[in-house]
């Protein structure tokens, strides 16, 4: 076991990591409560606003003007999709609207693999000017993109959890959470309400995609595939409460860097997110499984 | 009823005369002869490997194609699974002098006993849940296989060694050491799990699993042991991806856990639903798009990545309008197609 202060600097860049996982979580959540769509390309359409993002900056773009862009890329994309085969899917099975989003996963992967090849092994990197100010505590050194990573995923989750109980349209939501036929028939605009989920996952994704571009690589397969991760902490939450996705994301973060320093566990850190969420649903009893399997049926 | 992945087919199940089966039946063991012994003889030695691997991966997508299109069941892992087959044989092949075929069966044994081992539990979940914890299995099976590395001779469990500087080729059988008759070798194992998935499709697995699909809850009211069935299904899966792997050790000689990636059960997935799950030509048109197609683009020199944008349109395509799949969709098409040129050559010359 390696001394305390090895793990140190990993509870920093965990707890960032960590941030945005919850905040990717959060916006899955949100999405699948309103919609029934758990939103596979969410990684994908966060990856696509942050190359986006580089290469307006290649142009000499100024920064805070890519980082619009690329939330902005995220939402559109994610908005798009939603209008065009959210209502067409909309009395499937949630298993058919979610592999219907790894439909738009390939096709963007595909797409940036193609536009900003990897090929050549040309590295990029999109770095926030957050990265260089910072502060230390103790001997750990604390960069300020690590605490908008996790400033950014206390303050949505709150923020979620107020706008889905005082407003308007986050009641609308809450109620078609529960029952969309019900909720239309009391005269909530359905449509509505959902493109308004859609926006808003998509704004989270562009977030959560510029956040981990910076935080852990800048790359297309990385990047889309990463959204596997916070899916866990989703899993473990049982795809319902906000609270506990931000809990198990932070948990997820954390646990992942904290194995890094243990040199025999080092090479298995990355199944920390799979093993978490596996555990969770397996001891989850299975009068709850099966009623809501039922009920999500 | 409850709505499975892509929505049923009209039911399937009438008596047909003995002519038209009759008829299938030849087209599909000339097909196999024209596969087995013409084909090696008219294809380069680059589409000779191709269709090796084209071979192994419509087992792949056979056994995926049960579990969603028979059983209603999706797995998100199934590459995973096809990895394990591949390192069980690739161990068994350096450790012992066995024959190939007793490999084989082995490697697709061992494979059926994890992913019982990992059903069972994984069985108390459905629909989309399941799908996310095969998701995760996977991704957990595949961090596994990168620290153990796949074996290349050495010593141990592992059958690892990070110094060995001559790598030996993992063997393949002595009869079909060249590229042309290992082809041939993998058609033949590959027409064999064909054969073992319509003795159960036609038989009582295949009217359970029939039943689970349309509705669990009626099967179980009909008597039907659900939860055997289903774990009959993924072992069945499991054992056929086992034994692809055990062939696809032997066909590329070496291998490496970075050709075995998670999101390649995501494209797996695609690429079999576009093929279609309710047939098993829908198995075969899946492993060509889903390994001749890149070779066919590559020679051509065209990216690769088009294909990706493809199979995303194709799923969004098949989930939306053509549930069957391509199997399916393109006869009924070039059926209507040419009822439509005949209907209009007809008017034309009156």
């Amino acid at each position: 076991m390696p001394p305390w202060s090895d793990f140190e600097p990993f509870i920093v860049s965990g707890l960032a990591l960590g941030g945005v996982y919850a905040l990717s979580g959060v916006g899955l959540v949100v999405l699948y409560r309103a919609t029934g769509v758990l939103y596979l390309a969410f990684g994908a359409v966060g990856a696509l606003g942050a190359l986006t993002a580089w290469s307006l900056g290649q142009q000499g773009a100024p920064g805070w003007l890519t980082w619009l862009v690329c939330i902005a890329v995220a939402a559109a994309v994610t908005l798009g999709y939603g209008l065009i085969f959210g209502p067409a899917l909309a009395k499937r099975d949630p298993l058919v609207k979610a592999v219907a989003t790894i439909g738009l996963t390939l096709v963007l992967y595909g797409l940036m693999d193609l536009l900003w090849t990897t090929s050549g092994g040309e590295a990029r990197s999109l770095t926030l000017p957050t990265d260089n100010g910072g502060f230390s505590v103790g001997q750990v050194q604390v960069n300020w993109t690590q605490v908008i990573g996790l400033a950014a995923g206390v303050v949505l989750t709150v923020g979620t959890g107020m706008f889905l109980r005082y407003t308007k349209v986050g009641t609308a939501m809450r109620a078609m959470a529960n029952d969309r036929e019900i909720t239309a028939t009391l005269g909530v605009p359905v449509r509505r309400v959902e493109a308004a989920a859609w926006l808003g996952c998509g704004v989270l994704a562009g977030i959560a995609g510029l956040l981990l571009a910076d935080l852990v690589a800048l790359d297309a397969t990385t990047l889309t595939f990463l959204v596997i991760s916070s899916l866990a902490a989703v899993l473990i939450a049982r795809l319902r409460s906000i609270t506990i996705t931000f809990v198990a994301a932070i948990v997820v973060g954390l646990l992942h860097d904290l194995l890094t320093p243990i040199t025999s566990l080092t090479n298995y850190r990355d199944m920390t997110p799979f093993v978490l969420a596996a555990v969770a649903l397996l001891v989850m009893p299975r009068g709850q499984v099966m009623a809501q399997s039922r009920e999500e049926a | 009823m409850r709505d499975t992945l892509v929505r049923a087919s009209p039911s399937r199940a009438r008596i047909r005369p003995s002519r038209p089966q009759l008829i299938r039946a030849t087209t599909i063991t000339i097909l196999l002869l024209f596969t087995l012994f013409a084909l090696p003889q008219l294809l380069s030695l680059y589409y000779i490997d191709t269709m090796t691997q084209v071979a192994i991966y419509s087992m792949v997508t056979l056994a995926l194609g049960v579990l969603v299109g028979r059983v209603g069941l999706v797995s998100l892992g199934q590459v995973a699974v096809l990895a394990v087959g591949a390192w069980v044989a690739a161990r068994l092949l350096f450790a012992t002098t066995q024959p190939y075929p007793v490999i084989l069966l082995e490697a697709g044994l061992i494979t059926m006993v994890a992913g019982i081992a990992i059903g069972l539990p994984a069985l108390r979940l459905r629909g989309l849940y399941l799908a996310l914890i095969t998701l995760m299995l996977a991704g957990a099976i595949t961090v596994v296989l990168a620290t153990l590395n796949f074996p290349n001779g050495g010593h141990g469990f592992t059958g690892y060694n990070g110094s060995l500087v001559h790598i030996p080729p993992i063997r393949r059988p002595s009869i079909a050491a060249a590229d042309p008759a290992y082809f041939r070798y993998s058609v033949i194992v590959a027409t064999l799990m064909f054969l073992l998935v319509l003795a159960h499709v036609k038989t009582k697995p295949g009217r359970a699993w029939a039943a689970i699909r349309q509705s669990e809850p009626a099967a179980l009211a009909a008597g039907i042991n659900t939860t055997l069935y289903k774990l009959w299904a993924f072992a069945l899966a499991s054992f056929i991806t086992g034994v692809a792997g055990g062939v696809l050790a032997g066909a590329v000689h070496y291998l490496y856990s970075i050709g075995f990636p998670t999101q390649d059960s995501i494209t797996l997935l695609a690429v079999t639903l576009m093929g279609g799950v309710y047939t098993m030509w829908g198995a075969v048109v899946a492993a060509l798009l889903y390994q001749f197609l890149p070779a066919l683009l590559n020679n051509w020199g065209v990216s690769a990545d088009w294909l990706i944008i493809l199979f995303g349109l194709g799923v969004l395509q098949v989930l939306t309008t053509a549930p069957a799949g391509l199997a399916d969709q393109v006869p009924k098409d070039l059926a209507r197609l040419g009822r439509r040129l005949r209907r209009s050559t007809s008017r034309s010359t009156p």
